[in-house]
């Protein structure tokens, strides 16, 4: 098994070498740079051309890929191009409040996803089925923004009961924390169950259909004890993949959510970060994005592992 | 807008002030100043500087909105923020960096409600040959927030590091004209520019060029002049400014503390705004402005800055190159429609040409262009391409330019010109897209003088002339209005060049947009009007107070 | 575009009865009688539901734009977010165009766009899933390296990118698309996949010398077939979804046009009014997509009736 853990962590490091690079080669791709993006709309091309000297954008582009490169490996995430702080710092400002974000929704919607999709498999065809299928899909076919714009709508504007803008600064008691992260937390529920809940399903009934759930079905095992001891564990596999992918989007997908509720979380910063072509700011977010999607890939897969003896061997 | 109101102070009136400061600029000496002054029955009363009174006239800036309070907190929402924001005055890109300049810092002059500059940090100014050279005379007593006392030097090092590329300063071409500032003693500075400029001082009310601590590398910590002092700054999160204890100005700021977020999305920006959450807004479209006004706890403020979007035709590449071609879009321009279906009302109609009406120098004497189909017909003919299919780059980028490209293309299509949008992303919009397309929209910010706004825009070797327009004539008196002591003749001269860019140049302005901002009922002091954008010029922090 | 809807309809309803049948044979290997499936009628009804809401989508993408009763960007009123009249019957947009011709015009590039789009994510996602267990260790493992990296990618920078590189163009669109959405696809079916390839039949086939693609399409596919048609029908979702974020960003449909989500983003201004002009489109790709899931169930059940 640590054998197992040890070889995904190293392909694990060359996938996040791979994603540094394709970033890297994206922002030398797109249109414009740090210079201009400082300088804006107004700029002449003698102030970009000094700009660019004063940030080292004239040097050769490997040479500044190098450089990130080797300033990352050592813990250093550079300097913010476009304001001149340390990307460790703006990382560290907004870090904890999008995993606050995520570990309360992922607190609500994984249990009760799961829940639903479970029980929609062992109902399958059923009133209850049918009904779990209604609700979880027309949650996901509305639009974030629009959910999000209702939810501020009716429960800020004309009920006043929560607040418009989530302000992590100001949570004083549980109430506030509770007022201030409702919303939020809806929305992105909204997002994230309809998946889990139904790839849960999908999952258990193509075991349930499976040639030895059958037998044990005729070998008279109760249909509770079908499920989750012969269904479940060959399905854990698939639902862990689609409960990993659901809670990647939690940290890097959450932009609507955070411009809505002007949430200061990272997605915000790496989507200001792409917009200034700020190439250290960009990296840091792209690894850490891209290393917490590794880790929940990883655990998912372990958890397959886990259940499924067979595939120790693989 | 509201003013008259010096009775109570004894002084000069903004209109006095400014009949002396332009005859000041006409080439009047001091001594004619201080008779005309004399001539309008106005003491003057030991005063150092220009015009005993200027600096000295606080008049027509009280409001009518009740009696100023002190003590309250409030919330501002602007409609951008982003992590790369900073407190470096030099790098204000948007209006939330404009409203953190003009409350953490001060400049040594500021506009008043005419765009005059007024006396700020400089007590007093002048400039013994028509422009050459100014010198300012610095208040006594002012220190930053750190303690420490203006000086000549941080005047020096806060204007002279624009001109330093590294600082990637937004306005380097403005000051690239000092060519010099010296400390004449421990209170004068003097500015040396290399061509003679009768509107340095207006220039140095813009909210860039703020005054500094010499010295100054990190502004992380907001270390200025200014009403308030910087409490938090998280770029691209929030800010606090908590009141200045020590501010110069005797009774200024009203408010304890101002806090201040961006919210990009005008829905949430708005339902922020209704829910008390936050206090003043900006940017917003006419829709959500009638939104608003039906609400009880909020209201709706228009300014007309002089902001406008453009239609762009390059006069250097087909079909624009076509005079007739050109002539025949501005025809099928529909301001009406315009300002009815995209701006809800909310503007003013343009007659492409950039002076806005609240402009001294705009010339109301120009025909009005007319939305004329059947004349762009005859044109499109004329220019020999009828029926034609062009493509027109919008973005949201630019403001309104979608829904004006929309209803250009409608328009178009009655005189059989067939319209392709082309949407581009407002990421890297205005390096790579901007005046590169033959047809395309840009939107120009309102700038302090009509000068600046000319010389930038439609100089023949301006560093933004968006359509590639070059006419000698306009060059001619771009360059001698700068100099001409006669206030009838300048005024003539911006006729004929409002005239020129109306018949000639490659720009469509169809509207000039107001800066729409929302606010609760509950603040005061927002019947005045700075018509340099939302935020009574972006500097509302010390002039407006809570009711509650 | 309407041929490619023919199409991609027709295919989407062909594999899964194949795969019912392949299943068929499958399970007839085995000495197990199936029991009876309750419920029949219920599946029916589903069936009829998805198929209904689904058809009518794919009708009006075809002959949409002919029934609209005004051109869809015709400024039609003076009245913004207007409600129902005899002439408007859905009322009218933020800038008084006929919201009813709008949406019968964009609902083309929604259905269209979302039902390629989502295909392709699928297919290639779970095609790569299913082969990958098959392949050498090595390759296995090179195929996840390269769907790990791409799903890593920002997909505004990857749009961005792509916009500036190619312009904006509809086949661009869906790449863009099927390029942030199939490795997610890819993730799943591996992960089903990599679970029945231990299982013995599929060893088995494999010591019989089956080729990878037969195993893959016959031993493995039927096996996990509701799973994948499942995640197909969230892809399609989040395409349907997508679509107005990347408009925005310039790729794809040009103003006057617009996609449905495109058509709520942008009369998000009258949700306070309730104004119709943001209500209808919402309505349509919740009837769109909520049709195309029912439907997809409803196939992947359709075994199990079948089975009797």
């Amino acid at each position: 098994m640590s054998k197992l853990v040890l070889g995904r962590l190293s392909s694990s490091l060359l996938t996040l070498f791979l994603v540094s690079l394709v970033i890297f080669a994206i922002t030398s791709l797109l249109p414009g740079d740090t210079a201009q993006q400082i300088l804006g709309q107004f700029a002449t091309p003698e102030q970009l051309a000094a700009l660019r000297v004063e940030m080292g954008l004239d040097q050769p582009a490997l040479w500044r890929y190098w450089h990130w490169l080797s300033g990352f490996v050592t813990g250093d995430l550079g300097m913010s191009a476009s304001n001149g702080m340390p990307v460790a710092q703006l990382m560290n400002d907004r870090l904890p409040n999008s995993l606050l974000l995520a570990a309360i929704t992922t607190a609500i919607s994984v249990p009760v996803a799961l829940t639903m999709g479970l029980v929609a498999a062992m109902r399958r065809g059923g009133n209850v089925d049918r009904a779990l299928n209604v609700v979880t899909l027309s949650m996901v076919a509305v639009p974030e923004f629009l959910v999000a714009t209702i939810a501020v709508l009716i429960f800020a504007v004309h009920l006043g009961w929560l607040p418009a803008l989530s302000y992590v600064s100001t949570v004083e008691s549980f109430g506030d924390f509770m007022r201030i992260y409702a919303m939020p937390v809806l929305t992105l529920c909204c997002v994230l169950i309809a998946q889990m809940a139904r790839m849960t399903r999908a999952a258990l009934i193509d075991q349930l259909d499976s040639a030895y759930v059958e037998m044990a079905r005729l070998k008279g095992v109760p249909p509770m004890r079908r499920v989750l001891r012969h269904a479940l564990p060959n399905a854990v596999g698939p639902i862990a993949n689609a409960v990993a992918l659901s809670l990647s989007y939690l940290l890097g997908g959450v932009i609507i959510v955070e411009t809505i509720f002007n949430y200061p979380g990272i997605a915000s910063l790496m989507v200001d970060a792409v917009s200034n072509r700020d190439l250290a700011l960009v990296q840091a977010c792209a690894m850490l994005f891209c290393g917490a999607y590794l880790i929940l890939v990883m655990a998912a897969d372990l958890c397959a592992i886990l259940s499924n003896p067979r595939l120790r061997n693989r | 807008m509201t003013h008259n109101r010096y009775g109570d102070d004894g002084f000069v009136s903004p209109e006095q002030s400014l009949q002396v400061y332009r005859a000041m600029q006409g080439g009047l000496s001091r001594r004619q100043a201080l008779k005309m002054l004399a001539a309008a029955g106005i003491v003057a009363a030991g005063s150092t500087g220009l015009v005993p009174g200027i600096s000295r006239s606080w008049a027509g800036e009280n409001s009518q909105q009740g009696t100023p309070k002190r003590g309250g907190r409030i919330r501002m929402a602007a409609h951008s923020s982003s992590s790369s924001e900073s407190l470096d005055p030099a790098k204000g890109s948007t209006a939330i960096d404009y409203v953190r300049a003009y409350t953490f810092y001060n400049g040594l002059t500021r506009f008043n409600e005419q765009l005059e500059p007024q006396p700020a940090l400089a007590e007093s100014f002048e400039s013994p040959d028509n422009g050459g050279h100014w010198v300012f005379t610095l208040r006594e007593g002012v220190t930053f927030h750190d303690g420490k006392s203006l000086t000549p030097q941080d005047v020096i090092y806060s204007i002279m590091r624009h001109k330093d590329p590294a600082v990637g300063s937004k306005v380097k071409s403005m000051v690239d004209q000092v060519a010099d500032i010296r400390a004449l003693d421990d209170r004068r500075v003097e500015f040396e520019l290399s061509s003679p400029n009768i509107e340095l001082p207006s220039i140095l009310a813009v909210s860039h060029l703020v005054i500094v601590p010499d010295g100054t590398t990190d502004f992380s910590k907001g270390i200025g002049t200014g009403p308030f002092k910087c409490e938090q700054f998280s770029p691209g999160v929030r800010s606090i400014a908590v009141r200045n204890e020590n501010y110069w100005r005797e009774g200024y700021p009203y408010l304890d503390a101002i806090e201040m977020v961006g919210i990009s999305d005008e829905s949430a920006r708005v339902n922020a705004l209704l829910s008390g959450d936050v206090h003043m807004i900006n940017n917003l479209t006419g829709r959500n402005a009638d939104r608003i006004k039906q609400s009880e706890s909020s209201r709706v403020k228009a300014t007309n800055s002089g902001n406008y979007t453009d239609l762009i035709m390059r006069v250097d590449q087909q079909p624009g190159s076509r005079p007739e071609f050109v002539e025949a879009m501005k025809y099928l321009l529909d301001r009406e429609q315009i300002k009815r279906v995209a701006l809800r009302g909310y503007g003013e109609i343009a007659n492409d040409q950039p002076i806005a009406p609240s402009s001294p120098y705009h010339f109301s004497g120009l025909p009005q262009r007319e939305y004329d189909p059947e004349r762009a017909v005859s044109l499109l003919k004329k220019a020999g391409v009828s029926g034609a299919r062009v493509s027109v780059v919008v973005s949201p980028a630019a403001n309104y330019s979608m829904e004006m490209g929309q209803l250009l293309q409608q328009s178009a299509a009655q005189a059989g010109l067939t319209i392709n949008l082309n949407r581009v992303p407002a990421d890297g919009y205005w390096s790579n897209h901007w005046m590169k397309h033959p047809l395309g929209f840009g939107n120009i910010n309102p700038r302090p003088t009509a000068n600046i706004l000319l010389s930038q825009f439609f100089a023949s070797d301006a560093p933004w002339n968006e359509s590639g327009w070059k006419n000698e004539q306009f060059d001619q008196l771009l360059v001698a209005s700068r100099n001409e002591p006669d206030e009838a003749t300048r005024k003539q001269m911006y006729a004929d060049m409002q005239t020129l860019i109306h018949d000639e140049s490659g720009i469509g302005i169809p509207v000039f947009l107001s800066d729409v901002e929302g606010y609760d009922a509950r603040i005061g002091g927002m019947d005045r009007t700075i018509p340099l954008g939302a935020f009574m010029g972006y500097m509302c922090a010390e002039n407006i107070w809570w009711n509650a | 575009m309407s041929e490619i809807q023919a199409m991609t309809h027709r295919r989407q309803s062909v594999p899964s009865r194949r795969d019912s049948h392949r299943r068929m044979t499958q399970s007839s290997r085995l000495p197990i009688a199936t029991p009876a499936r309750r419920n029949k009628p219920r599946l029916k009804l589903t069936r009829w539901i998805g198929l209904t809401l689904f058809g009518l989508w794919i009708l009006i993408a075809i002959v949409g734009p002919w029934l609209a009763p005004y051109p869809m960007g015709a400024f039609v009123s003076d009245e913004i977010y207007g409600g129902a009249s005899v002439a408007h019957w859905l009322g009218t947009d933020y800038m008084g165009r006929d919201m009813l011709s709008r949406i019968l015009t964009g609902a083309r590039y929604t259905v269209g766009l979302a039902v390629v789009a989502a295909l392709l994510s699928s297919l290639v996602g779970a095609g790569f899933g299913m082969l990958a267990v098959l392949l050498p260790h090595w390759l296995e493992e090179g195929i996840r390296r390269i769907f790990d990296t791409l799903i890593s990618i920002p997909s505004k920078m990857m749009a961005l990118v792509m916009v500036s590189a190619f312009g904006a163009s509809i086949p661009l669109l869906i790449l863009a698309a099927v390029l942030s959405y199939a490795p997610g696809a890819f993730r799943i079916a591996h992960s089903l996949a990599t679970n029945l390839a231990t299982l013995e039949y599929v060893q088995v086939a494999k010591t019989r010398g089956e080729g990878r693609f037969y195993i893959a399409a016959v031993e493995i596919l039927p096996n996990m077939i509701q799973s994948v048609l499942t995640d197909m029908g969230m892809r399609f979702v989040f395409i349907v979804l997508l679509l107005s974020g990347m408009s925005f960003l310039g790729l794809g449909v040009q103003p006057p046009a617009a996609d449905l989500g495109s058509l709520v983003r942008e009369n998000i201004g009258g949700l306070s009014d309730g104004a119709l002009a943001v209500i209808a489109p919402a309505l349509a790709i919740g009837t769109l997509t909520i049709g195309a899931n029912l439907l997809i169930d409803s196939l992947s059940n359709s075994r199990d009736t079948q089975k009797e």
